[in-house]
């Protein structure tokens, strides 16, 4: 460990400087003009922001949706880093490269296969039609459905590898012992697993809901100009309308609802190591 | 030990449902049709041959180029320093320039973007292409810092106080003996660096301008447009793209130790 | 300068922020002695160590070498060389490079640069290992090899931090003798840290007892050995009997022993285990515990004025626990303690 304060601060300053000035100054800007009416420093903006429903109806969407994709991730993350954590070496390292080799794929283009999966005349609707289950083709593409479905399957990997790395991580043995104290498969995972996880598990699910709240490629292809989430409607709310106080706004809940994820997280999964 | 078939068979539909877009992508792009659609009618290469001819294409391809691997480069510069700081300095306020620093992963891309466009863009007259460089720059930077970070707690300090001992200048320890040692780190923060900066939409959203758009942004644009399966094509052009890199990097670095 | 001062450290007073980790410290050591600085954990022999070398600027003090005040003087021209309790090889370079690279950084290059390095790899026995990377190597040889790269730089004092510390048993038998030989064949000052008194007692000229940041006791390793002249000396060196002196009595913490004899003008008496005379005397215990040890039996006394440990020849009949033993305390065999 090196002395020199100095030496120090001057290696540090350009990054820091850099990140204050490229960064943190605009965006700092950019959320105060939120507060900002014709009359002064006011509420307002955010008073006319919600009583717009539409904006209600995108919020409370942008939410929803959020939690659900962070909620049915956890449980399929669960199953799935189980499986893999249960292979030999060989094949668990496969299966991860597997897992992970979606992260590699640029968002649009994972985003965009879901087009030819879900369109008027994709594979879904074919497969369908082909059963004789429907006369028409049924509408998925631009549906909260359809956001989910491509959010999901662009985050899953994230909760996946978290809930790998935490299961891996569990002390050797737990599971037999509590298995041979006669705890069934549900107990174990219950009052041995879901705890010693509980940091995986919150890590994974910070990056999968802050994600899809702040997602913006998957509800701008999938949900189209009708079903918007908060990123598209703010997108839309600047190049449409020019409306800089709305985007100040949404910009605001976005980050807002960002930092609390992960300080509020991240309180959770300290929790334990304190008790 | 091998997985009971319950277990195996959630597995099995994970990666389906993870892997099976992207080879439907893949396969769409080899159709012979002329819209999207899968399976895919016929076989040709003429959408893959199509990608190369768009002019758009190539020119948002070169941009996003030049964003990813000038502004990852740039991040490493002021990255590494600040890692080296960190991890080897009682740097003052240690706590708030690491949180400065790694603030860009947590705020959304898009305010990013549109914060830069309407303070410093509008009203300073900067460049668009300068502006993308630099948000593609902090958008990176925290990667580059947190990567280089872990790759140098990884690395014993006293081997520098042992280089100064024999005679070596602070500066001369720091490139003889700890920058060959974190090579390696360095290396796959350049690599994560590069994925990010040219897989990023919403950060260069808004900072787009005539003739001034990075590829993805671009691939948007001219999917609201035509329905043909030349997007298809080059997405998984850039899939096998970042692929091979990723690949080649973990079987030469053992990448994933350092992400 | 003389041969006496050529290391001296004057009033050294070394600390990070607020905290103090030596203060005022003054020592001198002579050209050629081999002085161990002995110490538990946090008693700031190291971060001594590390100020001799220049990793560490003194907040107070001066440091002269070889006449000259170096306190001021960068760590890469003290001429001060290190090993490292880690070693600290560079990993990324083989064997003969990291032997070289100080070499280098003095401008040698070539035939020169080689037969230096040869011949410091061939005195610790390394020559056929120049082109193998550290990694490749067991602990004892990465030592030897931390050894050659500090010694081909010629250093006026080489330190050593914990050099037998990460050795098996053999080795560090191996490992002490090679010290001293290259210390014999070289005549360089070395000064070396370790809180393991056998190492100590084994290696050193001189030892430096450390103790809170301060000098407890100097001394040849017979005379920290015999006579240590504080109770945290003593209990150091394995005095395990520790009484002081109040009022012309002997005493065990809070409880007087019950021994008329004649005691020392001193503050306090230690006694090992092995002067504690079984099988008669004045005094009574009853046997706590017994083990085994080879040549000695060690036994633990439960006495009227506290705990007694007390080793006997092995070959005498055993005293089992629970029966009641006498004994004396010879104050003749005592060390004689100062007040703390």
């Amino acid at each position: 460990m090196f002395q020199n304060r100095n030496e120090a601060l001057l290696l540090a300053l350009p990054a820091a400087v850099f990140a204050a000035v490229i960064f943190l100054v605009p965006v700092a800007i950019l959320l105060s003009e939120s507060f900002r009416s014709p009359a002064g420093w006011s509420l307002a903006p955010y008073w006319a922001f919600f009583s717009e429903p539409l904006n209600q109806t995108v919020f409370w969407r942008t939410l929803k949706l959020g939690l659900q994709v962070t909620a049915v991730s956890a449980v399929i993350g669960y199953a799935a880093a189980f499986a893999i954590v249960s292979l030999p070496a060989g094949s668990k390292g496969r299966m991860i490269g597997l897992v992970m080799l979606p992260l590699m794929i640029s968002p649009v283009a994972r985003t965009y296969a879901w087009i030819v999966i879900l369109g008027r005349t994709g594979i879904v609707n074919q497969a369908l039609h082909g059963l004789g289950l429907t006369d028409a083709p049924i509408r998925i593409l631009f549906s909260e459905t359809a956001i989910f479905i491509g959010l999901l399957q662009l985050f899953l990997p994230l909760m996946i590898i978290s809930l790998i790395s935490a299961l891996e991580n569990l002390p050797r043995d737990v599971v037999p012992a509590a298995r041979v104290l006669g705890a069934n498969w549900l107990q174990i995972f219950w009052k041995v697993v879901l705890p010693l996880t509980r940091e995986g598990l919150v890590i994974g699910g910070t990056l999968v809901f802050t994600g899809s709240l702040t997602a913006y490629i998957t509800p701008a292809i999938l949900g189209g100009s009708k079903v918007l989430m908060l990123e598209t409607l703010l997108y839309q709310r600047v190049t449409v309308a020019n409306d800089f106080v709305s985007a100040g706004v949404i910009a605001l809940i976005l980050v807002v609802m960002s930092f609390a994820t992960n300080l509020l997280l991240k309180r959770i999964a300290t929790v334990r190591t304190r008790t | 030990m091998s997985l009971r078939f319950p277990a195996a068979l959630v597995l099995s539909l994970v990666i389906l449902f993870l892997i099976g877009p992207f080879l439907i992508i893949v396969a769409a792009s080899f159709s012979a049709g002329d819209t999207l659609a899968f399976p895919p009618q016929g076989f040709s290469l003429k959408w893959i041959a199509k990608v190369f001819t768009v002019e758009s294409f190539r020119q948002s391809f070169v941009t996003s180029m030049i964003l990813a691997i000038g502004g990852t480069l740039v991040a490493l510069a002021l990255g590494v320093p600040a890692a080296y700081a960190m991890s080897r300095y009682r740097l003052p306020f240690a706590e708030t320039v690491r949180t400065i620093v790694s603030a860009p992963v947590i705020v959304p891309g898009i305010i990013v973007g549109l914060a830069l466009l309407r303070y410093v863009v509008v009203p300073m007259g900067m460049p668009i292409t300068l502006a993308l460089f630099l948000a593609h720059t902090a958008l990176v930077l925290p990667y580059a810092v947190r990567v280089v970070s872990a790759s140098l707690a990884n690395l014993r300090s006293d081997i520098e106080e042992a280089a100064i001992l024999l005679g070596s200048s602070r500066l001369g320890a720091f490139f003889d003996i700890v920058l060959p040692n974190i090579r390696g780190g360095i290396l796959a923060a350049f690599i994560l660096g590069f994925v990010t900066s040219f897989n990023q939409v919403p950060v260069s959203l808004f900072l787009s301008g005539p003739g001034v758009r990075t590829l993805p942004v671009d691939m948007l644009g001219y999917m609201e447009i035509v329905f043909d399966p030349s997007v298809a094509a080059l997405s998984s052009l850039l899939a096998f793209l970042s692929m091979g890199i990723v690949l080649a990097a973990e079987r030469f670095l053992g990448f994933s130790r350092y992400v | 300068m003389s041969d006496q001062s050529y290391l001296a450290l004057d009033g050294l007073t070394l600390g990070y922020g607020d905290t103090v980790a030596v203060e005022k410290l003054d020592l001198t050591i002579g050209k050629g002695e081999l002085v161990a600085l002995l110490g538990p954990s946090g008693c700031g022999k190291t971060t001594t160590m590390r100020a001799i070398a220049g990793l560490l600027a003194p907040s107070a003090g001066t440091i002269r070498l070889d006449g000259a005040d170096i306190t001021r003087v960068a760590a890469n021209r003290r001429q001060v060389g290190l090993v490292f309790q880690s070693y600290a090889l560079f990993p990324h370079l083989t064997v003969f490079d990291n032997v070289g690279f100080g070499l280098r950084l003095k401008g040698l290059k070539g035939a020169a640069l080689r037969d230096k390095v040869e011949a410091g790899l061939t005195s610790v026995g390394l020559a056929a290992y120049a082109g193998r990377k550290p990694p490749e190597l067991s602990g004892g040889q990465q030592q030897r090899v931390a050894l050659a790269r500090s010694m081909v730089m010629e250093p006026k004092v080489l330190l050593l931090d914990e050099p037998l510390s990460n050795l098996d048993a053999r080795l560090r038998l191996d490992m002490r003798t090679e010290l001293q030989r290259v210390q014999a064949q070289t005549g360089v000052t070395m000064i070396f840290v370790t809180h393991d008194q056998a190492e100590a007692l084994s290696l050193a000229d001189r030892i430096v007892v450390m103790r809170g940041g301060r000098i407890e006791q100097i001394g040849t390793p017979e005379e920290i050995y015999n006579r240590p002249v504080s109770r945290f000396v003593a209990d150091f060196v394995g005095f395990e009997n520790i009484f002081s002196i109040r009022d012309g009595r002997l005493w065990l913490g809070d409880a007087a022993v019950p021994l008329s004899a004649s005691l020392p003008a001193a503050a306090g008496l230690a006694f090992r285990p092995r002067t504690v005379a079984l099988g008669a005397g004045p005094l009574s215990g009853v046997v706590r515990g017994v083990s085994f040890a080879g040549s000695t039996r060690e036994y633990v006394l439960d006495t009227s004025f506290g705990t007694i440990r007390a080793d006997a020849d092995a070959s005498l009949p055993v005293h089992p626990p629970g029966t009641t033993v006498a004994f004396d305390l010879p104050i003749g065999q005592a060390a004689c303690l100062k007040a703390d």
